[in-house]
């Protein structure tokens, strides 16, 4: 079970650092961190200060803990869960305050006030490379009444992709904490065999929605599939097909998001829905970093594929001794390894090359990018906080 | 136009079948002649009605809803057909000699079924085509301009064929089944939607 | 060859490090520079088009966009046109205007709407054609993309469904 079983360390090669060598590693993430906050120390009032300084402090003692335990997923599913719970807080409260509801009205939309998100972007290429047009009610460019717009958000996501490939779906999307959160609620799981057919279904969610987005020009996951639309922000009900709307994403919120995660102690709507990830799945052969398995050390006892929070890990991918295209590399399979034999890896090195070291390597690169991207969400929300206790 | 129209219904169809080149172009082309035939169907009811007063509006919005739900239950039966596991002989269920006889049934008329489908499916192009078609003068003159229509559009079929480079991944396979189901619910709905509100605005009108 | 691999890898995870250190720097903003240069513009059937010409009323002004038509294959929206009345601030408590859509000298349609002191209340529309270019609305508010009357910023947005899609 994900982050509940504790290896033998020394079986495993992986005893806890020291302290201090922890807390060396941990210095350039300090430093970074303490540079992406410092920005708060500009804002008025002790609130924004105060979160960043609470922000940074979080994110610094989780990446001290993956340093001393050699550990990753439990720590990494920390800061997941924090954003997953506060992201939707923090947006639901900035709607309210703007608009005094979370529901968005047709003048709105067509005044280009939709915040965009990342979810769409699969659905908008084909439409924009045929007619250069974006089939989204926002900006292209941030304005007043609209700061999240299409340009700054795609660019952030591009930018990511560069960094991360698929590891966007586990350190930086501000969704999928919540469905671990709600898996992570059981130790056991009431539902334990899952048809291993249901892994190809978001392949098909995201042939079906871009096909049929090009087709009708019309982001049709983000009108009529996105479960987060009951935590973020929804077309005011005024007609049967938005109530109808209000329904579906409402239904496919509490069943995929909340329901069975509890059930199965799986990410059901990353690895069963959203169409998101196998589109982030494609950059996956981009990357560098890998999860291998030592055939040599691994007893096929199948506690890695059990650790596996998306199902991507197989019969065919273990015996094959590496993590399919869809692996976000959260690191619950290495963590839960006992023989040592799930690794991390960087492409093209032996596979008795350091897995520590690749760890390191990527964990620089993806801590910084949550410190920077789920960070700054975490310590808006938790300037809204303070602000409200005052 | 005629990739983006047809491809919901064509492209996870033909990577579903997960057929080589020559057998994929034999599926293509049975759809093709499906859909020759709805068009030479609609091109007959279009000069036909074009001589009687215009259809309402109403008559348009439900005909267009009732083949919405045509092509989702072809599409969905068809999903369902390659989805659902063999079943084994069992007491008061389907023998597995049946069911394939019943899935072999599907697989001679379904390409053919979904073509037509399709070709009533009203693209602009072809509803265009459907408006000079009612003006020609003869039947065999609307005939003759849903032809030309149809040999000219041809062409942006032929990519289609290249889907028969997928088959080797037998993922792909389960993952166009699953997107002709998904396919098939759209549909439905915009069937529903469509023949619902043809029927209100029907009962309106008469109200 | 199996050294020239590694060196690969281990280069390339190091440039994975660099790309992250300056990605709130460079990336980001390259990245911001290169979607807006690219000159993709938010879909007509969201904006509304562009202007096609300004109607000089007393007090305020209309303006009339380009028809939009959809590009969409299935599940067409309808093709409208939209009118924006602006300043929505200076526009008489109702407002009743013949308008000319198209340049000709003769009116195509008649809008009718109370403009009421409260912003946040509803707004609805009456739309009587003149001749056959667009439908009749009947106490509309905001039924789709292409038939609506909506507050946005400082105007009043008519949206009329044209007859012809």
């Amino acid at each position: 079970m994900p982050g509940t079983i504790t290896p033998d360390a020394a079986v495993r090669g992986t005893a806890g650092r020291s302290p201090v060598h922890s807390l060396l590693l941990t210095l350039p993430i300090g430093l970074w961190g303490a540079l992406m906050f410092s920005r708060s120390l500009e804002l008025p009032g002790p609130a924004p200060k105060l979160a960043a300084l609470l922000t940074f402090l979080f994110m610094i003692v989780l990446f001290f803990q993956m340093m001393r335990t050699k550990e990753t997923h439990r720590w990494r599913r920390i800061f997941f869960v924090a954003l997953g719970l506060l992201f939707p807080v923090g947006f639901i409260w900035d709607l309210i305050t703007l608009r005094g509801s979370m529901s968005i009205a047709m003048g709105q939309m067509i005044g280009g006030d939709t915040p965009f998100c990342f979810l769409a972007i699969p659905m908008m290429i084909v439409p924009a490379a045929l007619t250069k047009t974006l089939i989204f009610p926002g900006s292209i460019l941030p304005t007043a009444s609209n700061p999240h717009a299409v340009a700054p958000m795609i660019a952030l996501w591009l930018a990511a992709t560069l960094v991360l490939g698929k590891g966007w779906c586990a350190y930086g999307c501000f969704f999928g904490g919540i469905e671990e959160g709600s898996a992570a609620l059981v130790k056991k799981p009431r539902i334990r065999n899952v048809d291993p057919r249901w892994r190809w279904a978001p392949w098909a969610v995201l042939a079906a929605v871009v096909l049929l987005s090009a087709a009708t020009y019309e982001a049709v996951y983000c009108s009529w599939l996105c479960p987060f639309k009951a935590v973020t922000e929804f077309p005011e009900v005024r007609s049967m097909q938005s109530a109808l709307q209000a329904g579906i994403f409402g239904s496919l919120f509490i069943g995929l998001v909340l329901v069975l995660p509890f059930l199965t102690r799986l990410r059901t709507q990353c690895a069963f829905f959203c169409p998101f990830g196998p589109f982030q799945a494609l950059s996956n052969k981009l990357s560098v970093f890998e999860i291998r398995m030592d055939r040599t050390k691994c007893t096929d006892c199948v506690t890695c594929r059990r650790a596996c929070p998306t199902l991507v890990l197989d019969e065919t991918s273990v015996a094959r001794g590496r993590a399919g295209m869809s692996c976000m590399k959260c690191g619950a399979c290495v963590d839960a390894c006992t023989k040592g034999a799930v690794r991390w890896h960087i492409k093209g090195t032996p596979l008795t090359a350091s897995p520590e070291t690749a760890r390191l390597l990527y964990l620089f690169p993806a801590w910084a990018f949550a410190t920077l991207f789920g960070g700054s969400i975490i310590a808006g929300t938790l300037t809204k906080l303070l602000q409200l206790a005052h | 136009m005629c990739l983006a129209a047809c491809g919901p219904v064509l492209l996870p169809w033909l990577a579903a079948e997960g057929a080589g080149l020559r057998d994929t172009g034999g599926l293509l082309g049975q759809f093709l002649a499906g859909r020759l035939a709805g068009y030479l169907v609609f091109a007959t009811l279009a000069w036909v009605l074009g001589l009687a007063l215009p259809l309402p509006a109403s008559a348009n919005a439900a005909l267009f809803g009732v083949v919405h739900l045509a092509l989702a239950a072809a599409l969905a039966s068809y999903a369902g057909s390659t989805l659902r596991p063999r079943p084994a002989a069992c007491p008061g269920g389907l023998s597995a000699p049946r069911s394939r006889a019943l899935a072999g049934r599907f697989r001679a008329l379904g390409p053919a079924a979904l073509g037509f489908l399709t070709g009533l499916n009203l693209c602009p192009p072809f509803l265009v085509a459907g408006v000079r078609a009612a003006q020609r003068h003869s039947l065999p003159g609307a005939l003759e301009f849903f032809l030309l229509f149809f040999a000219g559009t041809l062409v942006w079929f032929l990519p289609f064929l290249g889907v028969s480079a997928v088959r080797r991944f037998t993922g792909l396979r389960t993952v166009a089944r699953f997107t002709t189901v998904l396919v098939a619910a759209y549909y439905g709905y915009l069937g529903v939607i469509t023949l619902g509100g043809a029927l209100l605005h029907a009962w309106h009108d008469h109200a | 060859m199996q050294r020239l691999k590694a060196v690969l890898g281990y280069t390339g995870a190091v440039l994975t490090v660099a790309a992250m250190l300056v990605m709130p720097f460079v990336l980001f903003p390259l990245f911001q520079r290169g979607v807006a240069a690219t000159g993709v513009e938010v879909d007509p059937v969201y904006t509304g088009g562009g202007i096609a010409r300004t109607i000089a009323k007393d007090g305020y002004r209309i303006i009339v966009n380009q028809p939009v038509r959809s590009r969409a294959l299935l599940a067409r929206p309808a093709a409208f046109v939209q009118l924006a009345w602006a300043p929505a601030g200076a526009l008489p408590a109702r407002i009743t205007d013949e308008v000319d859509l198209d340049g000709d000298g003769r009116a195509d349609l008649t809008v009718c709407f109370e403009v009421p002191a409260d912003t946040t209340a509803a707004l609805f529309v009456d739309v009587t054609p003149a001749g056959d270019m667009v439908l009749p609305l009947r106490r509309v508010s905001s039924a789709s993309f292409s038939a609506l009357i909506a507050r946005v910023g400082d105007r009043i947005v008519v949206r009329v469904p044209l007859a012809t899609r």
